[in-house]
């Protein structure tokens, strides 16, 4: 029960920073560069439980962030999705060697995020553009998982006395 | 920060630098022209290079000439000779139609100018 509360009480953080990150775009930069904050959630639910809350946590803010700007079952819809899956894969697998630090975990999840939304954008739309972007994005991707992961690092050493951790 | 997140992020930055490769690659030589008959490829040619090339259009030969990144049809059998008046082309967005021997002479790239703009 207790840890349901705590789900929900991420997934609507996630879903708030999403909506918010929208506002303040980054996009100027590299056309689709965003720092993801709302990555901070599932990162950290990582580290509280384990990969599958994590993917409750990651697939339920897609769901519901879409569903509230009204974008649900869109190209963005499925950009988010295809790359967000993705992005989980990496990270679970890299979480599950134990060899990453919170670093490395959430600069592959930036990294594979980004090019799960390059190679949708190639399949939906049947055009080739967005490749030359991936080269940008993949080296902003390093700067963008090392901000989610020294944040989501922050939370978890303020937090430390009253909630018990998995490995990390 | 432990090792295998050094090596992790030099990998994403090599994999970066190496991704960077193909699309240079492309913009130099990305012209090429491609020669229809019928609606059917048979020929693809370098821009770079020059020459010159036979092919057999449904009236008899068609002589292409490929000079200085431009390209022209220097001989061919028609009524009026339009497709060899027309000389040499660089555009990719100017074909060389000759429609009594259904052949089309066209440069493709990937760096195409507007063809009109209307306001």
């Amino acid at each position: 029960m207790k840890k349901m509360i705590y789900l929900s009480f991420l997934i609507a953080l996630g879903i708030v920073f999403q909506i918010v990150e929208s506002f303040l775009s980054l996009s100027w930069i590299v056309p689709g560069f965003k720092i993801g904050f709302a990555n901070v959630c599932s990162v950290y639910a990582l580290y509280l439980w384990g990969y599958k809350e994590m993917c409750i946590v990651s697939i339920m803010r897609i769901f519901l962030s879409s569903l509230l700007q009204g974008t649900l079952f869109s190209i963005s819809f499925w950009l988010s999705l295809s790359g967000g899956i993705l992005s989980l894969l990496a990270m679970a697998i890299l979480y599950k060697l134990k060899k990453f630090s919170i670093y490395g975990v959430s600069i592959a999840g930036a990294c594979f995020h980004n090019i799960g939304q390059v190679f949708a954008v190639c399949m939906i739309y049947q055009q080739f553009f967005m490749q030359l972007f991936l080269p940008l994005l993949l080296a902003l991707s390093n700067v963008s998982g090392f901000c989610i992961g020294y944040l989501t690092l922050q939370i978890i050493n303020r937090t430390k006395g009253r909630i018990q951790y998995g490995n990390l | 920060m432990t090792r295998a997140d050094k090596i992790l992020i030099c990998i994403i930055m090599l994999a970066s630098i190496v991704t960077l490769i193909p699309i240079f690659k492309n913009k130099m030589d990305s012209n090429y022209v491609t020669v229809k008959v019928s609606n059917q490829e048979v020929l693809s040619l370098d821009l770079s290079k020059d020459g010159t090339w036979d092919v057999k259009g449904t009236l008899g030969t068609v002589t292409i000439e490929i000079k200085d990144r431009k390209v022209r049809v220097v001989q061919e059998n028609s009524p009026q000779h339009l497709c060899s008046k027309q000389g040499f082309v660089s555009s990719p967005n100017v074909p060389i139609v000759c429609l009594p021997n259904e052949t089309v002479v066209q440069i493709e790239g990937s760096d195409e100018e507007m063809d009109t703009v209307i306001q």
